[in-house]
């Protein structure tokens, strides 16, 4: 029984960040392309210990296999640092991301150990938010045509009218 | 002011109806034409929407519009110099202030063009999102920031150099040095970046046109970042008034050596 008693405080003290737990503010989005919205993520230390410093990390997962996600494009910060929470602490981190690609995507938050218990884990993720964007009219090349073919047509005739008169003048 | 007023009269007409002025323009106007239809037509470029069209071709036409202005200031009292026509000004019932005020003028009226060339690629790319009124008031607004400030530097650089080539080249390294830092893929973020951000008056007017145009930001949100700006046009401006009696002069050996 002792024996036990031990290894569960070994296993506690052992644990980086016991009771940490991880929510999203919102379960769905829905946004266009080029949008930005911000995740809020509330990280709670329910547990009966402090934690070490920790490290947020939001990622977006694409539920299309199609779709490519390159991180670096939807934020320009997905890591963030937390204090080390006290027990009943919570804190909360906020994320700003700009919807790049057209698609489904869950985007989801991952808290890890940071300090001395950096690497040995346990990871705790929230549950995603599913972010559905939609697909936005762009320019077209044709809408443009008129005005760059025009612009530079009527600014020559101009000139030539003027240097003409000019020299007519003289 | 009323001798200012003739003299811009007179540097305007020198520039716009018998000098480089409408050359200048079709040059602007041909290569927001290619930068309007390459950003309309690339998927790479256009691969968000409209908005970032939008700030691209802003961006150009504002650092472009600038650089003409600029280039024209340069040649200013330099130019006139090795030309050998600054005597002439000089013996003229106006003074020195008011040449000075003169050519500033014309060179801003090169700025105040080109933004009019600008108009129309910028409505054609902005209607669609709804951004145009925003667009047009607040280009022309850190344009103009821009474009004052730059042309009282050049005034400052054409009077006391003693070659044109020499005016020009400092002019044009002044400006490659502001716009280097806005062409950087991304700043460090915190106090550092953030000051280097703010301090140079480019890439400051660029970051407050970014926010608005892409980001939607509210014109007040970000105003702070056009304090750079302003120093410079009040710091090169003053500099002008003050010392520009003194600086507008003939140099000996440099025409008709």
């Amino acid at each position: 029984m002792s024996a036990l008693l031990v290894l569960a405080l070994v296993g506690l003290a052992a644990a980086p960040m016991p009771g940490v737990e991880v929510t999203l503010d919102h379960a769905r989005a829905a946004v266009g392309v080029g949008d930005r919205i911000t995740v809020t993520a509330r990280v709670v230390n329910s547990g009966g210990q402090r934690t070490d410093p920790l490290i947020a990390h939001l990622n977006v997962a694409t539920l299309d296999k199609s779709v490519y996600v390159d991180l670096e494009d939807w934020t320009g910060s997905p890591t963030q640092e937390l204090a080390p929470l006290a027990p009943g602490a919570d804190t909360t981190v906020s994320f700003e991301i700009q919807a790049v690609n057209v698609g489904q995507f869950d985007v989801y938050v991952v808290v890890a150990p940071n300090g001395s218990s950096a690497g040995r884990g346990p990871l705790v993720a929230s549950t995603p938010e599913l972010v559905q964007v939609a697909g936005r009219r762009t320019v077209s090349p044709g809408g443009v045509l008129p005005v760059v073919v025009a612009a530079p047509v009527l600014l020559a005739v101009a000139a030539a009218a003027a240097r003409f008169r000019l020299r007519r003048g003289r | 002011m009323t001798t200012t007023v003739v003299v811009s009269g007179q540097e305007c007409r020198d520039l716009w109806v018998s000098g480089r002025g409408p050359l200048l323009l079709f040059a602007y106007s041909v290569l927001l034409s290619a930068v309007t239809y390459l950003t309309a037509s690339n998927l790479a470029v256009n691969f968000l929407e409209q908005r970032e069209a939008v700030d691209l071709v802003l961006q150009v036409a504002v650092a472009v519009g600038v650089l003409v202005a600029l280039v024209v200031s340069a040649d200013g009292v330099s130019g006139e110099r090795e030309r050998g026509t600054l005597e002439s000004l000089l013996l003229a019932p106006v003074s020195r202030r008011a040449i000075l005020g003169g050519k500033f003028a014309a060179a801003l009226s090169v700025w105040f063009a080109a933004f009019v060339v600008s108009v129309p690629y910028l409505w054609v790319l902005a209607r669609g999102v709804f951004i145009v009124d925003r667009t047009l008031l607040l280009g022309l607004l850190v344009g103009t920031l821009l474009a004052a400030g730059l042309v009282a530097i050049g005034l400052l650089v054409s009077a006391v150099s003693n070659s044109n080539k020499v005016s020009l080249a400092v002019s044009l390294f002044l400006l490659l040095a502001f716009f280097a830092p806005t062409q950087l893929p991304k700043l460090p973020q915190g106090f550092a970046g953030d000051v280097i951000r703010r301090v140079n008056p480019v890439g400051a007017g660029m970051h407050y046109l970014n926010g608005v145009v892409v980001s939607g930001f509210s014109w007040t949100r970000e105003l702070s970042y056009l304090v750079s700006p302003l120093v410079v046009v009040v710091l090169a401006g003053g500099a002008l008034v003050v010392f520009g009696s003194r600086i507008v002069r003939l140099t000996a050996g440099v025409n008709g050596e």
